[in-house]
């Protein structure tokens, strides 16, 4: 059933928060928001109730009601690291992840295949990242605004913390992110309308990925329930 | 408290000032006349930026000389998490802070960062000197476990396994004395004095009820990303400032790296010049003091 209560972890210096969004007998879904997003997202964009287990979505650091990063430092790793602190609390758990949360979503389905069976990579904020290896032209042409824009507060507060947008332009190499999508046991990949990153376009290659097209507008819970659960003959035996 | 140790040419800085940089407050040390032309000395990776109070008095005879703590470091904040661009940022907001264009310093990984931040704020520059930061070589420094020929996916596996206990990682051991520190530093600069270590160990620790813990925060220990050493010499090919690469000319822990490399990552910057400084291995500036100074003094402000 419909619920909703919010766990706090403590990942290094910051505390996070985990929404479950729905308790219920069932193998457990974890969500993983945009940039710049939070749990709530979900609540507007799918139905917590048509998955079959518990679904918990977490606030990234900088982002919701979880605590900000003081200094700055984040980076899509880091977020994959809060998103393992949710599964350190859950367990095994089937994981969606939009924009920036779908590339951590990548890089935790890699690392921890044991306690992901698969992972749906969805379309969002901060999903191309600043490209496949560095522009450095690009990042000295660009520092003066970008330290302006992390120097000069927005009126009102924004909700996130501006220093997340060093997790917007950080390098994502494709033969970093196929590392990671070799590892994985399966990979659902929703494609977007427009030109793809180059780690999504290398990811889809790898053997484990499935992607789909033409799906982008379908809610995640419609998504979720008819494309993770299906059991990969090839990955898993069944 | 034990007092501080003295050395010979060793001066404490005459003022102390905080930056705010992006939430966390960084602490900066001044040598010589304010209303001379600035020299901004950044330390390496566990330093702090005492260890240039050797170099520092040296070069103010002719200089204003900032040095400042970097994040995580010496009498600096700790910051939540670190990134080299938030470093970078910071050099550069120092820079800004003075008013006037600044010869910039740096030693090993703060050579690196000035040299980003030279690249990113040329206006702010006049010229970089670069103090044996050239980075790791390709297959990485084995200090660091670079050279771990696990997958990467299972490296950061284990960095997750670290991220999950990384609340609990607060502090270093403590160590019985200030001796123990001076053990322990030796190992990696094994030409330096038992009391020039104790001196500037003495300002890279703090005396304690439980002991001797060093200042710098060990969550600096534990990074994850993509980069790779093929980044760095492309990355200085923006650089519209003048770099005068120094080195030591006696390899150990983290350099110099081999003649060849060195040159094909200067062969990236638009104006190089290269200097070496006898007898000494990768920490130049401590081994060295006077000898650097001559260096810096014959290049700065040519």
């Amino acid at each position: 059933m419909m619920t909703s209560s919010m766990i706090r972890l403590e990942h290094g210096r910051a505390t996070l928060a985990l929404h479950r969004l729905r308790d219920a007998e069932g193998p457990p879904l974890l969500l993983l928001h945009g940039l710049r997003g939070s749990s709530a997202d979900w609540k507007e964009s799918g139905d917590p109730d048509a998955w079959p287990g518990s679904v918990y979505a977490i606030d990234f650091a900088g982002h919701g009601g979880s605590g900000w990063l003081r200094g700055g430092g984040y980076h899509p790793e880091i977020f994959a690291a809060d998103a393992d602190l949710a599964l350190e609390e859950i367990g095994t758990a089937y994981v969606v992840g939009a924009g920036v949360g779908a590339y951590a979503a990548l890089l935790l389905a890699g690392a921890r295949p044991d306690l992901v069976p698969a992972a749906l990579l969805l379309p969002g904020r901060g999903l191309d990242g600043g490209g496949g290896h560095p522009d450095f032209f690009a990042f000295a042409r660009g520092f003066d605004a970008e330290l302006r824009t992390l120097t000069s507060p927005p009126e009102p507060p924004p909700s996130h913390d501006p220093l997340v947008r060093h997790a917007e332009t950080d390098v994502r190499p494709p033969e970093y992110a196929s590392a990671f999508a070799e590892r994985a046991r399966r990979l659902i990949l929703v494609a977007r309308d427009g030109v793809a990153p180059r780690w999504w376009t290398a990811v889809v290659e790898s053997p484990a990925a499935e992607a789909v097209h033409g799906a982008a507008t379908r809610s995640w819970s419609e998504l979720a329930t008819a494309h993770l659960l299906v059991a990969s003959p090839a990955r898993d035996g069944a | 408290m034990t007092p501080a140790p003295s050395y010979p040419g060793a001066l404490a800085p005459e003022r102390a000032w905080w930056l705010e940089s992006l939430g966390v407050r960084l602490r900066v040390h001044e040598w010589g006349d304010p209303g001379a032309p600035p020299v901004v000395l950044c330390h390496g990776m566990f330093d702090h930026g005492r260890v240039f109070d050797v170099l520092a008095p040296l070069l103010a005879e002719r200089f204003r000389v900032v040095a400042y703590d970097a994040r995580g470091h010496g009498d600096s904040e700790w910051a939540s998490a670190y990134s080299w661009p938030i470093d970078v940022i910071s050099i550069v907001q120092l820079l800004r802070s003075l008013r006037r264009p600044a010869h910039l310093v740096g030693h090993s990984r703060g050579g690196a960062q000035a040299t980003d931040a030279a690249a990113r704020a040329p206006v702010d520059v006049r010229q970089l000197v670069n103090i044996d930061g050239f980075g790791p070589p390709p297959e990485g420094f084995d200090e660091f476990g670079e050279r771990s020929t696990k997958p990467l996916p299972e490296r950061f596996a284990e960095y997750l396994d670290w991220r999950r206990g990384a609340s609990t990682r607060s502090t270093w051991r403590a160590y019985d004395g200030i001796e123990d520190l001076v053990d322990r530093r030796i190992r990696q600069n094994p030409r330096l004095t038992r009391e020039w270590l104790r001196y500037f160990a003495y300002h890279g620790a703090r005396e304690t009820e439980r002991g001797w813990i060093w200042k710098a925060d060990p969550h600096l220990t534990r990074g994850f990303g993509p980069w790779q050493p093929g980044w760095i010499a492309p990355g200085w090919a923006p650089l519209r400032v003048p770099m005068l690469a120094v080195t030591g000319t006696e390899r150990d822990t983290w350099g110099p790296l081999p003649e060849k490399l060195i040159q094909e990552r200067l062969a990236y910057v638009p104006h190089a010049e290269r200097a070496r400084v006898a007898g000494a291995g990768h920490f130049v500036h401590l081994e060295r003091p006077r000898e650097t100074a001559d260096v810096l003094l014959a290049w700065l402000e040519r």
